[in-house]
């Protein structure tokens, strides 16, 4: 039996705080897979995705979730998805489960300590927003499932609207406290 | 002094008084007001001094457009100096100062420089104060910039915050004076995302300036109507206290938003902030910017624009003068009689320059046709005109117009040039304008009021159908075009004094004239020989008659002489607002290794790299100074054992069938055959054959890599390698994705590394050298089962491993890895430790990968291939970048061990003269070396690789340093490997 054990740290220790008509959270269950479709074998990775996921290849900027609510498939571009496992606590593990399964099929990379995640919601969620996100998100253009990769404070983020006035936000989790203080100010400003 | 030119009617709120000082004296006005209303209201006229003369200056505009009543609100750190009085809106508590004076306002010392006006015309500092040469620095610039001028900022920490944001729309309308409000209303009604944006308070316009009736109600109650309306539309953004004030590329505008510049204290609130705003398609209702006419001494406070004068009066219920003159080319000047005789105010005369015209019946205002102003009177205030006849009319406020000016700014700033259209004697929006643009109404030249509202709502509905968006003639407002017959009249020619053309710069008439006979024949120069139109209000009413005046000069049309191009940004922008909310920590992002909290606790300074706050060494308290540390960093090391967390260099993985011949292609070295289980070491060059960066990459599948970059270049590595794989090698199935912040990696080096880290590994791993030997790498568990890859690589020279784990372990495996290493007496140690073992070890790093060198001047000609193609290899076989003489990267010793070695020192050979004919090479990184007990250096110098032994010269000039060096191997610790390997 090792001797020593790990004990993990969140980027941001778990942070969440109640604004009023703004909360944000951080998730620290959510495993993250990047999924990449092998060039010239597409239809067949499409196929293993609906096989393991039980979902369907959503469109470039869009995505789509079990009805759970457990696993979501977010396209992030023509060969690239993030697949998105809530409730997991160990994201390496969760990755090499889903790997396992894909084989061939499918390429994986564990992306899960890559990204550090925020949920913003509630009314105000989108007047903060403006304040940090160049992105459209009228919900005209950007409604609920939509994704994009932009920057926020110089930061690469990618914004995903998980419902009307929930979304999630995913930054290089090295740069946690910087994108946490943008949110933050954000909200500040125009609460 | 109560509110004494105060009268009834008007758009302020008589509820709501308003107490401020000017100067230190207690006034009042009304919610509503604006500084400038409420500085007259109280019949304050006098509000500043001149830039140049130091001449008294009143107010003179009611808009942005204000070059006079530049004043300094607030006090202590948030005193804001050169705010225009005319937009400063009125708030309780207000202090506002004047400005730009030694002594009281009234008493300004500084007003002897009007007596030397003489040797003070255009460009005066470039002729007059040239001897001695010595005083121009010391003195002469000194004294002229402490006695002219604008305000004094407070050169305190600004209290207030700032910030930006993105705002999209199908439409910006930009202002909303009559066309932005009929715009805004057509295409509210559509259902198209509208912006409406405007720089006053009150959205209106010249609708509330003015005593227009539409639909049979006064315009300003027609604009309240249309506002209640829009603010009822969800997709209308109504947008007040805020000028558009640069329009860029692709439909993209600038926006500033005055958000608490209105009242007493932020309250912790931005003060402003900067949108940036998305259009697919805007229209610019920027109406249009009355112009004076010059004549002598045309300068002095109560000498003001006539459609200002209308606004103070019809507005903000506010006579400026008890006694009016107006002075007009043009049927403007007769609509302000008559507003002022509306409102039961005395207008002495009407002075109409034109010759045959017949104004409407003003009864009792003595109407003088043809005639000129050649004179004022009056110090500190207006108190009588000269007309040319030499008759002297005694008044106290003379409203002037020259006609108007469209306000084609933003059409501008793209290069846009505006084109003479004779008709309104003005320039028009002309050339190209900014994408998506059009503009309506008094800024397309249109200058009637029913025409605005009926042309607008036409070119509304066309950009709403190009938006494909269904639209409706909307039912127009019913209204009249007045009358606006204008004639050419810039300047009285007959002024023998000192007439102003741009009064916030103190450019006359005479110094157009001189810059003129001086050469200055182009408009742009002219601008910056005389100062024309410079400063804060860029020349808004001044530009059109300097330049009529230089038509004049060089017997040219206006048209012909051309116009200068406006820029960015339309008013001034606060240094503040465009810096936004990045101050002080927050200034940039900041990154953080995943030991970060670990090391903080353990006595670690930190350095910036890139982004990253990487240790750079980890004090105790014993020692006496940074070097103390870093000595007992690698000796400790070299002893024993060292970890150092090295996350912060870039991971890239790269997955697909075609990976390995993906990576054959970005590396100049073989990794086709690369087996699985094993790290390589790789350079990748730049397309011109020029390397640019270095590292390993190791192959845990058989279509599975993993590349490490230096920190400095992951993202420039990541960026080449997605556009080799999008557009060089569309064809090859090949992946990528960072993971530079997924995995912590710590560096494990020292004689005992392996005997650390077999104390976290997990079974089944055979650390032992057959099992798991130098460049091996594999995915196992550590710490009973937590995943994580282990390379075994060096960067020091020493037996060392990298091990990585999902980064939210990091902090806890380097707590892990020290009390492991307890017993072999384990040291962290941070970046300068790492590059002391580098340059010890021969390592290249970024110094020496500085954009300028080659494989070949590295030492690393093996690694380039000659039996495959990668990128940069045809250019990297340049003739000249293969000489003879080419520098090598080699190792440099002192001959005296005590002396010190500097980089950036260069080389010269013993005996010639530092020149740079002479130079043989450069220093690229030094260390002092305490495995050795002296310094070290790398360095590259001509033909290194076959000096070794020989002795030269160290030189900085810079410095004074002079140091005789010996040439050596670069490799100064275990040259052979046998310690990596071991």
């Amino acid at each position: 039996m090792a001797k020593f054990s790990l004990q993990p740290t969140p980027f941001l220790g778990g942070f969440q705080k109640d604004y009023g008509t703004v909360i944000i959270k951080e998730i620290t269950d959510r495993a993250i897979t990047s999924l990449a479709l092998p060039l010239g074998f597409e239809a067949k990775a499409e196929k293993a995705i609906k096989t393991v996921l039980k979902l369907n290849l959503p469109e470039v900027g869009m995505s789509t979730q079990s009805k759970d609510g457990t696993t979501a498939l977010l396209r992030l571009g023509k060969d690239q998805l993030f697949c998105l496992k809530n409730g997991e606590n160990d994201g390496y593990t969760a990755h090499k489960a889903l790997a396992d399964k894909f084989g061939d099929n499918i390429y994986t990379t564990d992306q899960s300590d890559v990204w550090v995640s925020l949920t913003l919601s509630g009314p105000d969620s989108l007047r903060a927003l403006e304040r940090v996100c160049p992105i459209d998100l009228h919900p005209d253009r950007f409604g609920v499932g939509a994704l994009a990769r932009t920057a926020m404070e110089h930061l690469g983020t990618i914004i995903h609207r998980n419902s009307v006035a929930e979304y999630t936000l995913m930054s290089a989790s090295s740069s946690a406290g910087s994108f946490l203080h943008a949110i933050k100010t954000s909200i500040d400003n125009v609460l | 002094m109560s509110q004494s030119h105060r009268i009834s009617g008007g758009l302020i709120d008589r509820t709501k008084p308003m107490h401020f000082s000017f100067n230190g004296k207690g006034m009042e006005g009304y919610a509503g007001d604006t500084l400038a209303s409420a500085l007259l209201a109280n019949g304050q006229k006098l509000v500043g001094r001149s830039f140049k003369y130091h001449r008294p200056r009143g107010i003179f505009s009611a808009g942005p457009e204000e070059p006079n009543a530049l004043v300094q609100l607030r006090t202590g750190a948030a005193q804001e100096p050169n705010t225009r009085a005319t937009v400063a809106e009125l708030f309780d508590g207000l202090i506002a100062t004047s400005q730009n004076h030694r002594g009281s306002l009234e008493f300004d010392l500084l007003s002897i420089a009007d007596l030397a006006a003489p040797f003070l015309g255009a460009g005066f500092y470039y002729k007059t104060f040239m001897w001695p040469k010595a005083f121009w620095e010391k003195l002469y610039e000194p004294m002229i910039r402490a006695a002219a001028g604008l305000g004094n900022l407070s050169m305190k920490e600004d209290p207030d915050t700032y910030d930006k944001g993105f705002l999209h729309c199908d439409f910006l309308i930009i202002g909303a004076g009559p066309s932005g409000l009929i715009a805004a209303l057509t295409s509210a009604r559509s259902g198209a995302q509208v912006i409406l944006a405007d720089e006053d308070f009150r959205f209106g316009g010249r609708l509330n300036s003015e005593s227009f009736v539409i639909d049979g109600s006064a315009s300003s109650d027609w604009a309240a109507q249309v506002v209640a309306e829009l603010t009822t539309l969800p997709n209308v953004r109504l947008m007040t206290r805020t000028t558009i004030y640069g329009a860029y590329d692709h439909g993209v505008f600038g926006a500033l938003e005055r958000m608490t510049d209105h009242l007493k204290s932020s309250a912790g609130k931005p003060r402003q902030i900067l949108w940036r705003i998305y259009s697919k398609r805007s229209l610019l209702c920027a109406g249009a910017t009355e112009r004076p006419i010059a004549f002598s001494n045309n300068d002095r406070p109560g000498i003001m624009l006539a459609g200002a004068v209308r606004s103070y009066v019809n507005r903000f219920s506010v006579v400026p003068g008890k006694n009016v003159t107006v002075f007009t080319n043009n049927d403007d000047g007769w609509r302000t009689a008559s507003d002022l005789i509306a409102q039961g105010v005395n207008v002495r005369a009407l002075i109409d320059v034109r010759e045959g015209v017949n104004p409407p019946d003003l009864t009792g205002v003595e109407v003088i046709i043809g005639g000129l102003i050649l004179d004022t009177a009056g110090r500190k205030a207006l108190s009588s005109i000269t007309l040319k006849n030499g008759r002297k009319i005694s008044t106290d406020c003379l409203a002037v117009t020259g006609g108007w000016n469209p306000t084609v700014h933003l059409t501008c700033h793209q290069r846009g040039k505006p084109v003479w259209n004779e008709d309104i004697l003005a320039f028009v929006p002309g050339g190209t304008l900014p994408a998506g643009m059009r503009v309506a109404g008094a800024a397309n030249g249109v200058l009637g009021l029913s025409s605005i509202i009926k042309s607008t709502a036409e070119t509304t509905i066309e950009i709403l159908q190009d938006l494909s968006f269904k639209s409706k003639a909307a039912v127009l407002p019913v209204t009249e075009d007045e009358a606006q017959s204008c004639t050419a009249f810039w300047h009285v020619k007959e002024s023998k004094k000192r007439a102003w053309v741009d009064l916030q710069n103190d450019v006359t008439v005479k110094d157009i004239k001189l810059s003129y006979q001086e050469g200055f024949r182009s408009v742009e120069h002219l601008k910056r020989y005389s100062t024309l139109g410079m400063a804060t209000d860029q020349g808004k009413t001044s530009n059109i008659a300097g330049l009529a005046i230089l038509a004049e000069c060089s017997a040219k049309t206006i048209p012909e002489t051309g116009t200068t191009i406006f820029r960015p940004p339309y008013t001034p922008v606060p240094i503040g607002a465009l810096a936004g909310r990045a101050r002080g920590k927050d200034f940039k992002p900041y990154r953080l290794t995943p030991s970060h909290l670990w090391a903080e606790a353990n006595g670690a300074t930190f350095v910036e790299t890139g982004n990253w706050m990487r240790a750079q060494w980890f004090a105790r308290a014993e020692e006496k100074g940074w070097r103390d540390s870093v000595d007992r960093e690698v000796t400790m090391t070299r002893a024993s054992v060292g970890i150092c967390d090295v996350t912060t260099l870039g991971k890239i993985d790269i997955q697909g069938k075609d990976a390995a011949e993906f990576l054959n292609y970005i590396y100049t070295n073989a990794f086709l055959k690369l087996s699985v289980g094993k790290v390589r070491y790789g350079l990748m060059l730049r397309e011109d054959g020029i390397a640019y960066d270095d590292g390993t990459t190791a192959r845990l599948g058989e279509n599975h890599f993993v590349m490490t970059t230096t920190t400095a270049n992951a993202v420039l590595v990541f960026r080449k390698l997605e556009f080799a794989r999008q557009c060089l090698w569309p064809n090859l199935d090949v992946h990528l994705i960072s993971t530079t912040d997924g995995w912590a990696q710590f560096a494990v080096a020292g004689p005992n590394a392996r005997n650390l880290l077999s104390k976290v590994v997990d079974a089944p791993l055979d650390l032992s050298n057959e099992s798991f030997p130098f460049m091996a790498c594999a995915e196992l568990s550590v710490c009973g089962g937590t995943p994580a890859r282990l390379f075994r690589i060096s960067f020091s020279g020493e037996l060392a491993y990298e091990i990585a784990v999902p980064a939210r372990y990091g902090n806890s495996m380097m707590d892990v890895l020290m009390k492991a290493g307890a017993e072999f007496d384990a040291v962290p140690y941070g970046t300068e430790a790492l590059g002391v073992m580098r340059i010890e070890k021969g390592h290249a790093a970024g110094n020496e990968l500085n954009g300028q060198t080659t494989a070949l001047n590295l030492g690393l000609g093996g690694f380039v291939s000659s039996k495959k193609d990668f990128i940069g290899k045809t250019l990297s076989q340049r003739a000249e970048l293969n000489l003879p003489d080419a520098i090598r990267l080699v190792g440099f010793k002192a001959v005296n061990p005590s002396d010190a070695l500097l980089a950036g020192s260069h080389f010269i050979t013993k005996g010639e003269q530092t020149t740079m004919e002479n130079d043989q090479g450069w220093m690229s990184s030094v260390a002092y070396s305490p495995t050795l007990g002296h310094s070290i250096g790398l360095g590259f110098i001509k033909r290194g690789h076959e000096r070794l032994g020989e002795m030269v010269q160290m030189v900085n000039p810079a410095y004074g340093i002079e140091v005789e060096v010996e040439i050596v191997s670069p490799h100064f610790y275990d040259p052979d490997g046998v310690l990596q390997r071991g």
